[in-house]
């Protein structure tokens, strides 16, 4: 009819500018109307002068000599002291730990042949070998040292061959190598009478990130159980049962943990016989697990709670006896609902153990701050004002861990399909 | 002789069933084994306990309630001297550890919401500023931040370099003074209490009517701002009326004044915060905001996208559809768990002892070098019990109202 029906479809014009590219992206997001665009700029503005303030403080103003001053002190605390340690040394101990943790990183490399295990292992060894290399004085940081942190690439290569080609390669080969190492560490850490090299260290001197990390770990591998049995005897139709795990919980729940620690320090000295083998270290870390198992132990009556009643009737339907029903078809049901709230207990129980300080173990953060006080040079005390790199420090290398953590977690939530199913 | 045994096992029975097998008698004998271990436990507790007192001065029981406390409390919101009791002690450092949760949940509130919301923004640079507070807030113990902010308050300069706001707000490494209103005397306080409390009334009333016209007839009646309107306006004749009758100004402001040589001390009758406060104050505020912002934006975020299709296309603005549609459902989420916040931050503000603020639990550390701990430990526990069961009394009165 027209001549247009000859001359074939128009041609495919290119989206306009402001719908394509970086301008495209840039009008959809920063400055899709007049408001937007205010706040935009507004917050630009915020976030370069804060970058300016920041970079200039991190570059110039502040010393950070006080945290390589400090250096292995905010590792391990007094633990490679003379006082500790006498006439050995012990710097090697935590670092072999370490090596021993990351042999376990490189097996569930080697069993998950990529993704967010190795991942994991890489960033982690990365970060521990750059150690290595850091500008540090040698008598600091000795080659010795700085070895160690190096053979954590081997150490990580050995965990990957065991778990790819060996039969620890299952999620029970780690389980069992999980708690081989984790005694493993203990020993070498308290070290066996008699056997040179490897004196005993008492526990009151464990410190610094250590301390944390230690205290975390075993609250974390203790409370979880102990909160599952909690929510359980909570659920229970026996009254007696019933009524010991209510108040258990509201009353560890009820109260700051921090009330706990005094107490403990004042309480439970006397509710012992003197001569019972309960130190401070001790004291705190049953303390800390006790009130993460109250809290764990309401996350996972939430996820009890949640599972539909049908389960466990066609658990039991199926000839399943009680304790059958609630091992293999409620528990891990509602474990995996409530995953994300556990990971958070982890973490707060992570950050929980800073607490410490307060009655006086030095950790990290305690050790940090006794050093602070107390470090002079030529009489004279000088990193007093420099307490605001220490803290933005040790904030770093929590957060680095608690990062992490939450970091596994979402990706083990993917795994598992929390919230899909 | 394995038979043998069997058999015998066999026939202890109860009620014709094998008593191992029987659930009531399992039932029962798991209740009486654990409620042996516990009592026997506390028994043993106890009995240590009450050796290790008899070696000691200090007499068990709450007696000690009734004696001179004898030791100075750093900031107090009660008026208090070291003559009083320990009951009273007990007493100003709940009221002290109240006083900073209540503050402290207001801000956190509102400081939450707002970077809850930013989370959400469709504008990408807020959106991720907002990210990055959260994980690094959310991420770092409470205690590292509270030594941070402490630090840096103790970094403030001194009283006499004071920074101050038109001489009437200061702020140095002391604290922060801040005008304060207070009636002339108790009788025109009072007058002027109900005054304002008649003006909030009408206003209440006013915007009550406002929407149920609205609703009725469908015309258009400005419920929220003639409400604010009639607020303002008996707010203002109540405020004349009292002038007249008064002669005079019927509130007082009181502001700090630099005081003393040289202008080197601070007093006045203006409110201090003292720094230990203020440092509680900001670590608390800003740890807990980040957990609110990320219930927030769960909270919004668990609202159908629907709904908000639904509400524009009926005709509703932006902002009306958060207000009426939106906002409300949020809500059912978002305070259950925002609720608990609450509660971690009462709890949380404990940590005060670490720097020198003095709260319930400062106070009760202090008191147990002249008091029985255990009598004390069960104190502060019923103190926080009770301060949790209030929290969870607001909350369940919440959930009742707004189930369907």
């Amino acid at each position: 009819m027209s001549t247009n029906a000859n001359s074939g479809p128009a041609p495919v014009l290119p989206p306009p500018l402001l719908n394509r590219g970086a301008v495209g992206w840039a009008h959809d997001n920063l400055f899709s109307s007049w408001h937007n665009s205010v706040l935009t700029v507004v917050s630009a503005v915020l976030v370069v002068v804060g970058l300016w303030w920041g970079l200039r403080w991190v570059l110039v103003d502040a010393d950070w000599t006080v945290i390589s001053t400090l250096g292995g002190f905010l590792a391990m605390g007094e633990y490679n002291t003379e006082k500790a340690c006498a006439g050995q040394n012990c710097f090697w101990r935590p670092q072999v730990s370490v090596m021993l943790v990351m042999v376990l990183v490189g097996m569930a490399w080697g069993i998950a042949q990529g993704g967010t295990a190795r991942k994991i292992a890489i960033v982690a060894t990365v970060a521990l070998v750059a150690f290595a290399f850091l500008p540090y004085s040698f008598e600091r940081m000795g080659m010795d040292v700085r070895l160690l942190l190096a053979a954590n690439i081997p150490a990580v290569g050995v965990g990957w061959a065991l778990g790819k080609y060996t039969r620890l390669g299952s999620i029970r080969g780690v389980a069992l190598s999980g708690i081989a190492v984790f005694v493993l560490i203990l020993l070498l850490l308290r070290g066996i009478p008699g056997i040179p090299g490897l004196e005993p260290v008492s526990v009151i001197y464990w410190g610094g990130m250590m301390l944390n990390l230690l205290l975390a770990v075993v609250g974390i591998v203790l409370s979880l159980p102990i909160g599952i049995a909690l929510a359980l005897g909570r659920r229970s139709r026996l009254p007696v049962v019933k009524a010991l795990c209510v108040a258990f919980i509201e009353v560890f729940r009820g109260v700051p943990l921090i009330t706990l620690l005094f107490m403990s320090s004042v309480l439970v000295p006397l509710a012992f016989p003197e001569d019972f083998p309960l130190n401070r270290l001790f004291r705190a870390g049953i303390i800390i697990t006790l009130f993460s198992a109250a809290y764990m132990a309401e996350n996972v009556r939430g996820g009890l709670q949640a599972l539909h009643p049908g389960q466990a009737e066609a658990g039991r339907a199926l000839g399943l006896p009680s304790w059958q029903t609630m091992t293999f078809i409620s528990l891990p049901q509602a474990i995996r609902n409530v995953i994300p709230a556990i990971v958070g207990q982890f973490i707060s129980l992570f950050k929980d153990t800073t607490l410490v300080t307060i009655i006086g173990m030095l950790d990290i953060l305690e050790f940090g701050r006794a050093f602070i006080q107390s470090y002079t040079v030529g009489g004279e005390v000088i990193y007093l004002d420099r307490q605001e790199e220490l803290f933005i420090f040790i904030a770093l290398c929590f957060w680095v861990f608690t990062y992490g953590m939450s970091y596994v977690s979402r990706k083990v939530e993917k795994h598992l399909g929390v919230g899909e199913r | 002789m394995r038979n043998a045994i069997t058999s015998r096992l066999n026939s202890l029975t109860y009620k014709g069933i094998p008593v191992w097998r029987h659930a009531q008698v399992i039932q029962w004998t798991v209740q009486i084994v654990s409620g042996v271990i516990v009592v026997a436990l506390v028994a043993w507790f106890f009995t240590n306990i009450g050796n290790a007192i008899s070696d000691r001065d200090i007499p068990f029981g709450f007696s000690f309630l009734s004696r001179e406390y004898q030791t100075p409390i750093g900031q107090h919101f009660l008026p208090y001297e070291s003559s009083d009791s320990f009951l009273y002690a007990l007493v100003v450092g709940a009221t002290n550890t109240i006083f900073v949760s209540i503050i402290g949940v207001i801000l956190a509130t509102a400081l939450g919401i707002f970077i809850g919301v930013s989370r959400l923004s469709g504008n990408w640079l807020v959106s991720k500023i907002a990210l990055v507070y959260i994980e690094f807030f959310r991420n770092v113990p409470l205690l590292v931040q509270l030594f941070f902010w402490f630090y840096i308050v103790l970094a403030l300069p001194t009283v006499r370099e004071s920074y101050s706001l038109g001489d009437i707000v200061y702020l140095n490494n002391a604290g922060l003074y801040i005008p304060m209103v207070t009636g002339n005397g108790v009788a025109q306080g009072f007058v002027w209490m109900v005054s304002a409390v008649l003006a909030f009334a009408v206003g209440y009333l006013v915007h009550k009517l406002r929407a149920r016209r609205e609703e009725q007839t469908g015309s258009t009646s400005y419920p929220v701002m003639s409400g604010i309107g009639a607020t303002i306006l008996v707010g203002l004749v109540g405020w004349f009326v009292i002038t007249a009758i008064n002669g005079g100004f019927p509130l007082t402001i009181t502001t700090p004044e630099a005081q003393g040589t040289f202008g080197r001390f601070l007093r006045g009758d203006g409110f201090e915060l003292s720094g230990g406060i203020m440092a509680l104050l900001i670590g608390l505020v800003m740890y807990t905001a980040s957990f609110i912002a990320e219930i927030v934006r769960a909270g919004i975020q668990s609202v159908g996208k629907g709904q908000t299709e639904a509400s524009r296309s009926l005709g509703l603005s932006a902002m009306g559809t958060i207000r009426e549609v939106t906002f409300p459902q949020a809500l059912r989420v978002i305070v259950p768990p925002t609720i608990s916040q609450y509660l971690n931050l009462t709890k949380n503000s404990s940590l005060a002892a670490a720097i020198g603020y003095t709260d319930l639990t400062n106070v009760a550390k202090t008191m147990t070098q002249t008091a029985p701990a255990l009598s004390i430990f069960v104190l502060i526990m019923a103190a926080y019990l009770a301060m949790s069961l209030t929290y969870s009394l607001i909350g369940n009165i919440y959930n009742r109202r707004i189930s369907f």
